[in-house]
């Protein structure tokens, strides 16, 4: 029989969350054996994650892990109980390239990156000559996996073409969209991949500068680059042929519209992060004045691949509408929930229901591209993952968040939470993003309060095709995508909130009374005491002028006999 | 500048470092105060209003002092879907916060956030950047009692 | 190197650097826009310059975009114009200020009110008058008799009284007026045939002057003046006073034709013939009845005054008077009834006192003159029995709200009595008897267009005669747009916007105190100046001007009192001008709007949040211009906002060199004093 040799437990942000930190201490309690702490392997519904490791070089893996003696004697013991394996629907969709190393190597231990190919890729570019660097990324075809998908290969030549060496490279880890984690998985798990990619743009472009624009709410990821860059100067592995490249990290500050090119620059130089009309364009001028070009951190992810593999061997995965694999952040109203990623071009359908395990009769929508993404139905989960298809639908493949949205969620809720979200993001500076946006929310907000016309949801449709058209950064061009995905797709929605004062997933509460099913109730009175004001009466009855449809009952009936209806209908 | 702020000289007195220096403030002394504005304008070479404008602009940067435990209360996409709402209903109902506020005992101070990146795990909030997931009424009061007690 | 392209399909040039707007005003092109300066950095926030590339189809803003070779940019394609308009309509929705002043929109003329009232204050009444005159041109009687829309609306009432508005207009007018003398355009060979010598058809002819169109009056009386001669009392309008302001007319060369009435001695024909332009302003002359049994026992109320006016204020005692019907008619009739020595005078109204459309003013001077009111009442039936008059009369009580938003009564079954009366006056109402040939409405009024004033052709219509009996202010509001009207289609002249594009705070109504926004240092919180009465039996016996005019001093001292509430940019503000070049509604994206925040803890300079546009354009001259850095934008998003740092009032290092003001597009920042 096989035996351990040592042990793996996951603790990124995910992991930590879930309590892996106490698994961690009552493992120690009863092993002696190397337990290494990594990063995420992307299957957080099942965190916390321990990996056995066998001397025969497999392992097992145990989820949902307690930080409790029989749990960990389980592990210790080989247990059956209690084992993960990865869903066989998943293993047989995903294609797991830029995360390989994820969640299976320790994130501080150089050694254990440059064990598994690391920075051979960056070898590999130091024998070449910057512009052989720039064609190879040009050749794989790698779009930049931040939201736009404009052409790697591309932007650095534009950099590469400015004269000397003072110019600044910029990783942008403001991974801002709610819902999307990606990058902070990427820098958490595999922090010196990142820093690879940045070395080789470095080399490629002539920059001297690198400069990571991380998001404060990461502090592993901030930790961890911190260490990898120390590892970095230590091995002198910033010197590329000869030239020195500094590499520092900064801290954003909290601002959704500081993920833009210019606004992003303005903060790292110290200002508020407000955008400025393009051109001139960063790789003319940019940070201090000085040539700029600005990457996402998966888009750096890439880069060591394309050098370790070749571009072509790259390309040779993914679709015309994009090249390579990408990571999608899936969350919502499905069973598997964590990261994935998957060769460009995979549809919908095998994302969310195959890889995702989500009920297909449940699933009403998936929204991609966060907020600033559009809401695609179920009826189009065949349409292939790519910057150019998910654009042709009203959505944007964006960062790569992916919500699903169940059949009991409400499309206009959705789209009034989006937009509550970029309001409050929007910098202030242009009219049409600063005022548009927030007359857009309180329609919104109006609509979902019963109080909504059909006369609004033409504003809607006008005003949102013009803050797009005359706002001057992505913020503002795309925050009106979930109204107008959602006026296109699921008008009839819309249209029952302002005609009928309806809403029929039963969410905006406006619209909605609670009732008690006297058949199921067991008279527990639970429901009463949990009630914050008092709506139920002694003999079970809810009071919908008291009650502020809370659901508190609801979520306290051991019996579900508390529902929501629809205000006037019949209980 | 007043010596107290002296821990600002860790960092190059350059105008662009202005961010870090309000980061490592407000690190130091839990909020950003008017003196420490003012310190900073010194230190950076930068117009009061200037930093004041900075200030004010980013989420990050507190301008009231905030309770010893400060709960972030997460309204990503993924944790609103998941009952972010009712987890503030919860902490209005036990505690009588509302984000923004700190708690008359200067106990607990509440603030939504966009999103901490734990989206599998909603509904999730952080006390002092300690994250807990999959947050139910019980367990959550649960683990703010504890807070409390400490 | 000059790089071509083209502007609405124009071939222009632009020098290395400029941007579309700059190439576009060496060209003589005009785009709008409100965050440009050409000494500081770009601040491309506000949109309003707009503009597209047709190739691409993409919306630049003008300001910033450089022109490429060849590009085809469009300025004013409907689309482009349209996305400019929801740029200005999105800045209107969150501005949070007054363009006028509630007064100045209260009054059916749109006077300007606060204007004036600030010269008179000051002392210059000639300049007062002049300001007064620009909308009013009988101030010497509106000053007198008028029901004072703006005192309703002015934002004293929040708590306490208005500024005696109308008080200055009498007092300027009382001053000045003999002296007074506008300049005219010469004449412009054009000629109007106006019908009726009342307020609108006066009114008509002074701004038709005015404007360069001489005209001749045709009145059908005697006398010029319509109602405001024989239908208002002397005690109230001393027709001495009225031929001093009706003097005016022949100074300015308006010819008069007396005794000619249309149907009669007159032809709508041949003035249409005779003359370019023809306004129909021939009033309300005729009086509704009391609709019962024996009504033509009762005489009309206008035709009672009447005859007390023709016959310079001698009648016979009407003994024991009725007067049925609650508008300011009934008033005049029961006040001149008292003076002709009348037993007891009484008026039977069939709403409450709460109903009354009377002005209040008026009830209370009555009552003190002895009248007594019959609420409540409705006549049924007038009959002469033993010599006297015996008007059957039944109680009402009040039932729903009609159309008019009263309540209306209702008859109260078996509540009939009787009143004995030597006299018994219907001042129920009056009616225009309009010229044949006109179309009516199925009011009865003269019917116009769109514009208020327009017939058909060069024949337009004005005052009483179209909305119905009203006052005299709304008259000559009416007249002054016939005039605009005619101007309009005989010189070309564009007819002005009334109140072009006008953002309001709200009434008072809806607003307390804390909520007034008052930007002058030296509001008197003095209460509201007492007119100065003859004794009440003076007042009973003869048919002297009931109060004085105020003094010069009581006016200034009133004039302390005026919150100033409108903007001290409405003339200058480009966010109000632009938006009236686009054809703006300032509701059309109704929501929240800034707080209305203000600062006027600095002597000089005021800074009022709420009609800030944030487009930074007065912290970018302060750091890059002035070089004091002494602003800065705040919080972001909606919120954002300008401030100094801790929002202190501006700091003494500020130099006050206006810099800010001048730069800034609406009235965010400005100077505290008023000019």
């Amino acid at each position: 029989m096989s035996k351990i040799i040592s042990l793996k437990i996951g603790l990124a942000s995910c992991g930590v969350a879930a309590g892996g930190e106490a698994v961690l201490a009552e493992l120690k309690k009863w092993t002696q054996l190397p337990v290494t702490e990594v990063g995420c392997i992307g299957h957080c519904y099942a965190e916390p994650l321990v990996e056995a490791c066998l001397d025969d070089g497999s392992s097992v893996m145990y989820g949902n892990v307690k930080p409790t003696e029989a749990c960990v004697k389980n592990i210790l013991a080989l247990g059956e109980e209690g084992r993960f394996v990865i869903p066989a629907a998943r293993r047989a969709k995903e294609l797991v390239k830029v995360l390989a190393l994820a969640g299976h190597i320790s994130p501080v231990v150089l050694k254990e990156y440059t064990d598994h190919e690391g920075y051979a890729g960056l070898r590999k570019a130091l024998s070449m000559k910057p512009e052989e660097v720039i064609d190879e990324v040009k050749l794989s075809g790698l779009r930049g996996r931040g939201g736009g998908g404009f052409p790697t290969g591309n932007k650095w030549s534009f950099l590469a073409a400015k004269p000397g060496f003072d110019k600044t490279v910029i990783c942008n880890a403001d991974e801002g969209d709610p819902g999307a984690f990606m990058d902070r998985s990427l820098m958490e798990s595999v922090p010196h991949q990142v820093l690879e990619g940045m070395l080789i743009a470095a080399y490629a472009t002539g920059a001297s500068r690198l400069i990571i624009y991380c998001r404060a709410e990461y502090p592993m990821a901030i930790k961890h680059l911190k260490i990898a860059i120390g590892q970095i100067y230590e091995e002198k592995l910033n010197v590329l042929n000869g030239r020195a490249v500094e590499i520092s990290i900064k801290e954003g500050a909290g601002a959704f519209v500081c993920g833009e090119e210019t606004a992003l620059i303005a903060s790292l130089e110290g200002q508020r992060g407000m955008p400025r009309f393009r051109p001139p364009f960063p790789t003319d001028r940019g940070y201090q004045d000085k040539p700029t070009m600005i990457n996402n951190v998966e888009t750096f992810g890439n880069v060591p691949l394309i050098l370790r593999e070749g571009g072509a061997k790259f390309a040779e995965v993914g679709s015309a509408g994009g090249r390579g694999t990408k990571l999608f952040a899936l969350a919502g109203d499905l069973k598997y929930p964590g990261l994935v990623e998957v060769p460009m071009g995979t549809t919908l359908r095998e994302i969310v229901f195959e890889i995702g395990g989500a009920a297909p009769d449940r699933v009403k929508a998936v929204q991609t591209g966060g907020p600033s993404g559009g809401c695609i139905p179920v009826e189009l989960f065949d349409t292939p993952v790519d910057y150019d298809s998910l654009r042709s639908l009203g959505a944007i493949m964006g960062s790569g968040g992916m919500i699903v949205i169940g059949q009991d969620r409400c499309m206009v809720e959705t789209a009034r939470y989006f937009l509550d979200f970029t309001h409050r993001e929007s910098c202030g500076k242009c009219t049409f993003c600063r005022i548009g946006t927030t007359r857009m929310f309180e329609i919104l907000e109006r609509i979902v309060a019963g109080k909504g016309t059909e006369a609004d949801l033409d504003t809607l449709e006008d005003l949102g095709k013009k803050v797009k058209a005359g706002s001057l950064c992505g913020l503002g061009q795309t925050a009106p995508n979930p109204v107008l995905a959602t006026l296109r797709y699921y008008r009839n929605e819309y249209l029952e909130h302002v005609r009928e004062h309806k809403c029929r997933a039963m969410q905006c509460s406006a619209m909605v009374d609670l009732t008690l099913d006297r058949d199921k109730c067991v008279k527990c009175r639970l429901c009463i005491r949990s009630c914050p004001v008092g709506a139920i009466s002694a003999d079970f009855v809810i009071d919908p002028a008291v009650c502020t449809r809370c659901n508190s009952c609801l979520d306290s009936c051991p019996k579900h006999a508390i529902r929501r209806i629809a205000t006037g209908e019949k209980k | 500048m007043k010596s107290e702020f002296d821990f600002l000289k860790a960092i190059p007195p350059e105008p662009g470092n202005l961010i870090k220096g309000l980061q490592l403030l407000q690190a130091t002394e839990d909020y950003i105060s008017d003196e420490g504005i003012r310190a900073a304008a010194e230190y950076f070479n930068r117009p009061e209003a200037d930093v004041e404008g900075v200030v004010s602009f980013y989420a990050q940067f507190k301008r009231v002092k905030p309770g010893k435990y400060r709960i972030s209360v997460c309204d990503g996409t993924a944790c609103h879907l998941k009952g972010a709402v009712q987890v503030h209903e919860w902490l209005y109902q036990d505690l009588k916060l509302k984000p923004g506020e700190t708690s008359a005992d200067g106990m607990f101070s509440l603030e939504t956030v966009a999103c901490l990146g734990c989206c599998s795990l909603a509904p999730v909030m952080s006390v002092n950047g300690k994250v807990f997931g999959k947050l139910e009424r019980k367990t959550m009061m649960k683990i703010l009692k504890e807070f409390a007690e400490k | 190197m000059s790089i071509e392209f083209l502007i609405d399909g124009k071939a222009v040039t632009a020098e290395p650097g400029q941007t579309v707007m700059d190439a576009a005003k060496a060209h003589g092109i005009h785009i709008p826009g409100l965050c440009g300066e050409p000494r500081i950095s770009k601040t491309t926030s506000c949109f309003v310059c707009v503009v597209r590339d047709k190739k691409t189809g993409k919306f630049l803003p003008s300001c910033s975009a450089r022109p490429a070779p060849g590009q085809e940019i469009e300025v004013n394609h409907p689309d482009v114009l349209a996305m400019r308009r929801t740029a200005l309509n999105l800045l209107l929705s969150e501005h949070n200020g007054d363009c006028e002043a509630p007064c100045t929109l209260a009054c059916p003329a749109h006077a300007a009110v606060e204007e004036y009232v600030r010269a008179a204050a000051h002392g210059d009444f000639a300049k007062a008058l002049g300001i007064i005159k620009e909308r009013i041109p009988l101030p010497m009687t509106i000053g007198r008799v008028c029901p004072r829309f703006c005192e309703k609306q002015c934002r004293r009432n929040v708590d306490g009284e208005p500024v005696a508005i109308n008080e200055f207009k009498r007092l300027s007018a009382d001053m000045c007026y003999d002296s007074y003398m506008e300049e005219l355009p010469p004449a412009s060979g054009k000629r109007a045939a106006i019908v009726g010598g009342g307020p609108a058809g006066l009114s008509a002819a002074y701004y038709l002057r005015r404007l360069g169109i001489e005209s001749t009056i045709f009145e059908m009386m005697p006398k010029a003046g319509g109602m405001t001669r024989y239908g208002i009392p002397e005690y109230r309008m001393p027709k001495a006073l009225l031929d001093r302001e009706l003097a005016h007319w022949d100074k300015i060369g308006v010819k008069f034709e007396y005794n000619r009435k249309l149907g009669e001695t007159l032809t709508l024909d041949e003035l249409r013939r005779a003359f370019d332009a023809v306004i129909v302003a021939v009033g309300c002359w005729q009086a509704s009845g009391m609709r019962c049994e024996g009504e033509e026992l009762a005489v009309s109320g206008i035709g009672f005054l009447r005859n007390v006016i023709e016959n310079d204020c001698r009648a016979d005692n009407p003994g024991r008077v009725l007067v049925v019907g609650g508008g300011n008619t009934a008033m005049d009739c029961v006040r001149t009834s008292v003076r002709l020595g009348a037993s007891e005078v009484t008026c039977i109204y069939r709403r409450s006192e709460a109903e009354m459309p009377a002005e209040k003013l008026e009830i209370r001077e009555a009552r003190e003159e002895g009248v007594k009111f019959q609420f409540l009442t409705a006549p049924v039936k007038l009959e002469r029995r033993d010599g006297q008059l015996v008007l059957t009369c039944q109680k009402m009580v009040l039932g729903e709200p009609d159309a008019s938003g009263r309540r209306k009564p209702v008859p109260e079954p078996g509540s009939d009595f009787e009143i004995a009366a030597d006299t018994v006056i219907a001042a129920i109402g009056q009616k225009t008897i309009p010229p044949s040939d006109i179309p009516v409405t199925r009011h009865g009024t003269v019917a116009v267009g769109t514009d208020g004033v327009t017939v058909a052709g060069n024949i337009y219509a004005a005052g009483d005669c179209v909305s119905g009996a009203a006052t005299v202010v709304e008259a000559v509001a009416s007249g002054r747009r016939a005039a605009l009207a005619a101007a309009r289609d005989l010189l070309g002249q564009p007819m002005p916007e009334e109140v072009p594009v006008n953002v309001t705070r709200g009434k008072w109504q809806d607003l307390s105190r804390d909520e007034l926004v008052v930007l002058r240092s030296d509001l008197s919180e003095a209460p509201r100046q007492k007119l100065s009465y003859l004794p009440l039996a003076e007042r009973k016996t003869t048919f002297k001007e009931v109060c004085a005019t105020m003094t010069p001093e009581q006016i200034a001292a009133e004039g302390r009192r005026c919150i100033e509430c409108s903007c001290s940019d409405k003339h200058d503000c480009k966010l109000r001008k632009f938006a009236a070049e686009a054809g703006c509604k300032v509701d059309a994206y109704p929501g929240v709007k800034q707080p209305p925040v203000y600062d006027v803890r600095h002597p000089e300079i005021i800074q009022d949040r709420g009609k800030c546009i944030k487009c930074g354009v007065c912290v970018k001259i302060c750091k890059e211009v002035v070089n004091r850095s002494l602003l800065s934008l705040q919080k972001r998003g909606f919120k954002s906002c300008v401030s100094t740092a801790f929002g202190t009032a501006f700091p003494d290092s500020c130099r006050e060199c206006g810099e800010c003001i001048n730069a800034c597009p609406t009235g965010a920042l400005d100077w505290r004093k008023k000019r």
